[in-house]
């Protein structure tokens, strides 16, 4: 009995100092390292997904899904559901271009367009667009610590760096301490007014990763309106034809 | 004298086919009165609505910024400074001066976004150049240091605003970083430029130079000066940039009109085209008119001839006989012309009949009046009586060339 107790309290110990450990490290982390960490997790080489977006705006609901080919600075998107069919937008580093089969016309999204609903959806072009390192955009502090949906956060703020060109002036990342992977962002104007935020409902493990696979993007200046986002389907790493991410594959 | 008098008691013979004619002719007469009448006024008011809701008579600018104006970009802004603004201020024949810093926008009411062009303004200088305050249909323009906004009655009706609501207008900063603009409507303007009703916001300038991180720099600056003098102000100006370094221009209002200016002559081109026609009608009644005379009287014109009256004098007689319904035509078409464009002027034409003038590119917003144009009256009489005494010669000439015997013989 007595040998039993000591495993115990060697095993009680040893979770102790494993976890002190892990706790230690987690805080010493800087929030540039927090936030790289998160990058690393959240981005890839190559992906091919499937995915569908429910877009609703007040009683009315329109779900989209799509088939998306990406690659760390392109992607091809190409809308399957029977009224978009066709539908493909591509984007070539910062280029977005789109193609309408109705109108057989590429169109060259820009300027103001940009900040338009992609698709009606609450994300607009120009989120899709935001492919840069956040660490070169914004500098980052933690705010704070709390938990989100169960899981333990730190709360980090970024603020645009002076002189680049960002979208959103102020963001604040809630990122699951030990996924890292972030579950809840608020975009803020310079203003102080938050204009969107994205909040991460599910997210699995695959091959090797945490991807959320089903997050909601709100516009904060419209009531009763959310785009959720489901990944229904992806795989990393698959080679990609380089013709892929052409003018001639949009048509 | 006898060809003369016989030419104008012909005019009595035939009072049906006649009046029938001079009928054609001034139904013809008037409608093209009536289009040049209403084009005119249409040119007219378009113009007067680009000057005083748009434009002013002259903007001064970047070159730079002038070439992309439409872009409403926040680069090539022009930096405010105290003399620069009283250079132009100054200059003879500016009679005010409106600094404007116009940005893109997404208008949001919680609900729903539309795009918008916001536009900056000092009320008080605003105030000197357009004629937009005289429009407000509910509530104020805002007055000096308040932050409020104006806008349109339609771009209200879109997004169901009321005077007193607030609105978010979000915009992009100079760094391309959203901002909101986050301020309460003072008034509803309904002005006759359908442009401003549609799609502007109207923010004081210092809300909008903070809002967009701009410092304090405008887009352009509008100018109202003496009308018709634009061009020798624009020299005046641009000589006094050129004296004190500046690489500013100033624009005429006719450069931001273009499509208007192009609208107004595809439209000379289409009054051309009416005036054809009409002229056409004119010419095709009277030579027919002259040919069924000439037929009729085939035996007539045998015996005068047989009788000793010569060829010429024979189409004096038709000449005049034609000229008579050229005159009687051309009078009728004047006067009910005149009646029509009088009506024109008084209460207009609703253009709510052919839908949304903007849609066409014409700046106007629900009643087109009519203007006077004395001399299309006189000229379009002159080339009546013209065009009847020239169409009439051939056939004339055509009857009094028949042989007197195979005339009077005639069955």
């Amino acid at each position: 009995m007595k040998k039993i107790k000591g495993f115990l309290l060697i095993g009680i110990i040893i979770s102790i100092l494993i976890t002190s450990l892990i706790i230690t490290t987690a805080v010493e982390m800087t929030a540039e390292e927090i936030i790289n960490k998160r990058d690393n997790n959240e981005y890839f080489d190559t992906a091919q997904m499937e995915a569908e977006m429910i877009i609703v705006s007040g009683n009315r609901k329109i779900i989209k899904t799509m088939v998306a080919l990406t690659d760390k600075k392109n992607s091809f998107v190409e809308f399957t559901n029977p009224q978009d069919r066709g539908t493909k937008f591509l984007k070539r580093e910062d280029d977005l271009w789109m193609f309408f089969p109705d109108a057989e016309e590429i169109i060259k999204i820009s300027g103001h367009m940009l900040n338009q609903g992609m698709m009606g959806s609450d994300f607009s072009y120009q989120d899709v667009m935001e492919a840069d390192k956040l660490t070169d955009l914004y500098d980052f502090k933690i705010i704070g610590e709390e938990e989100f949906e169960g899981r333990p956060c730190y709360i980090l703020e970024g603020i645009a760096r002076e002189g680049v060109k960002v979208s959103y002036y102020r963001r604040v990342s809630w990122i699951d301490k030990e996924r890292f992977i972030g579950l809840k962002e608020e975009l803020y104007a310079e203003s102080g007014r938050v204009l969107k935020e994205t909040r991460v409902n599910e997210v699995q493990e695959i091959e090797g990763r945490w991807v959320p696979i089903n997050s909601v993007m709100e516009n904060k200046l419209r009531k009763d309106t959310y785009t959720e986002f489901i990944i229904t389907l992806i795989k990393f790493n698959l080679e990609i034809p380089e013709e892929t991410f052409s003018l001639q594959n949009l048509r | 004298m006898f060809s003369f008098k016989l030419g104008l008691k012909n005019l009595t013979r035939q009072k049906r086919r006649n009046i029938l004619i001079i009928f054609v002719i001034a139904f013809a007469f008037s409608s093209y009165l009536l289009m040049d009448s209403l084009m005119n006024g249409m040119e007219e008011m378009s113009f007067d609505n680009i000057k005083n809701y748009d434009t002013g008579n002259i903007q001064v600018a970047y070159p730079e910024y002038w070439e992309d104006r439409d872009e409403l970009l926040l680069e090539n802004l022009i930096y405010l400074n105290q003399d620069m603004e009283e250079s132009i201020k100054n200059t003879d024949g500016v009679l005010g001066m409106s600094p404007e810093l116009r940005f893109k926008a997404n208008l949001n009411n919680g609900i729903d976004e539309v795009a918008v062009r916001g536009v900056g303004i000092s009320i008080e200088q605003y105030n000197e150049v357009f004629a937009t305050q005289n429009f407000v249909v509910e509530g104020s323009m805002f007055a000096p240091g308040e932050s409020k906004a104006v806008i349109g009655t339609s771009l209200a009706e879109l997004m169901d605003l009321k005077v007193n609501d607030y609105i978010t207008l979000l915009v992009r900063t100079k760094e391309d970083t959203f901002n909101t603009i986050d301020i309460e409507i003072a008034g509803l303007v309904r002005a006759p430029n359908p442009m401003i009703n549609n799609g502007i916001v109207f923010v004081p300038l210092d809300v909008a130079q903070e809002a967009l991180n701009v410092d304090n720099m405008v887009s352009l600056f509008a100018l109202k000066t003496v009308s018709g003098e634009e061009d020798r102000i624009i020299k005046r100006l641009v000589e006094s940039f050129k004296n004190k370094d500046l690489d500013l221009k100033a624009y005429s209002w006719k450069e931001s009109a273009a499509s208007v200016i192009a609208l107004s002559a595809a439209k000379k081109g289409g009054i051309g085209a009416v005036l054809s026609v009409v002229l056409l009608i004119g010419m095709l009644g009277i030579i027919n008119n002259v040919i069924l005379s000439a037929l009729e009287r085939t035996e007539e014109i045998g015996m005068m001839k047989a009788l000793g009256m010569r060829e010429w004098e024979i189409v004096f007689v038709f000449m005049v006989e034609a000229t008579g319904i050229g005159v009687l035509g051309g009078l009728a078409g004047c006067l009910l012309g005149y009646a029509g464009v009088s009506w024109l002027a008084k209460y207009g034409f609703s253009i709510a009949y052919v839908g949304d003038a903007s849609d066409f590119g014409v700046p106007i917003l629900d009643r087109i009046y009519g203007t006077w144009n004395y001399p299309a009256f006189s000229f379009l009489f002159i080339l009546g009586v013209i065009i009847a005494v020239l169409s009439s010669i051939l056939p004339a000439y055509w009857a009094a060339h028949k042989d007197p015997v195979k005339a009077i013989y005639h069955r």
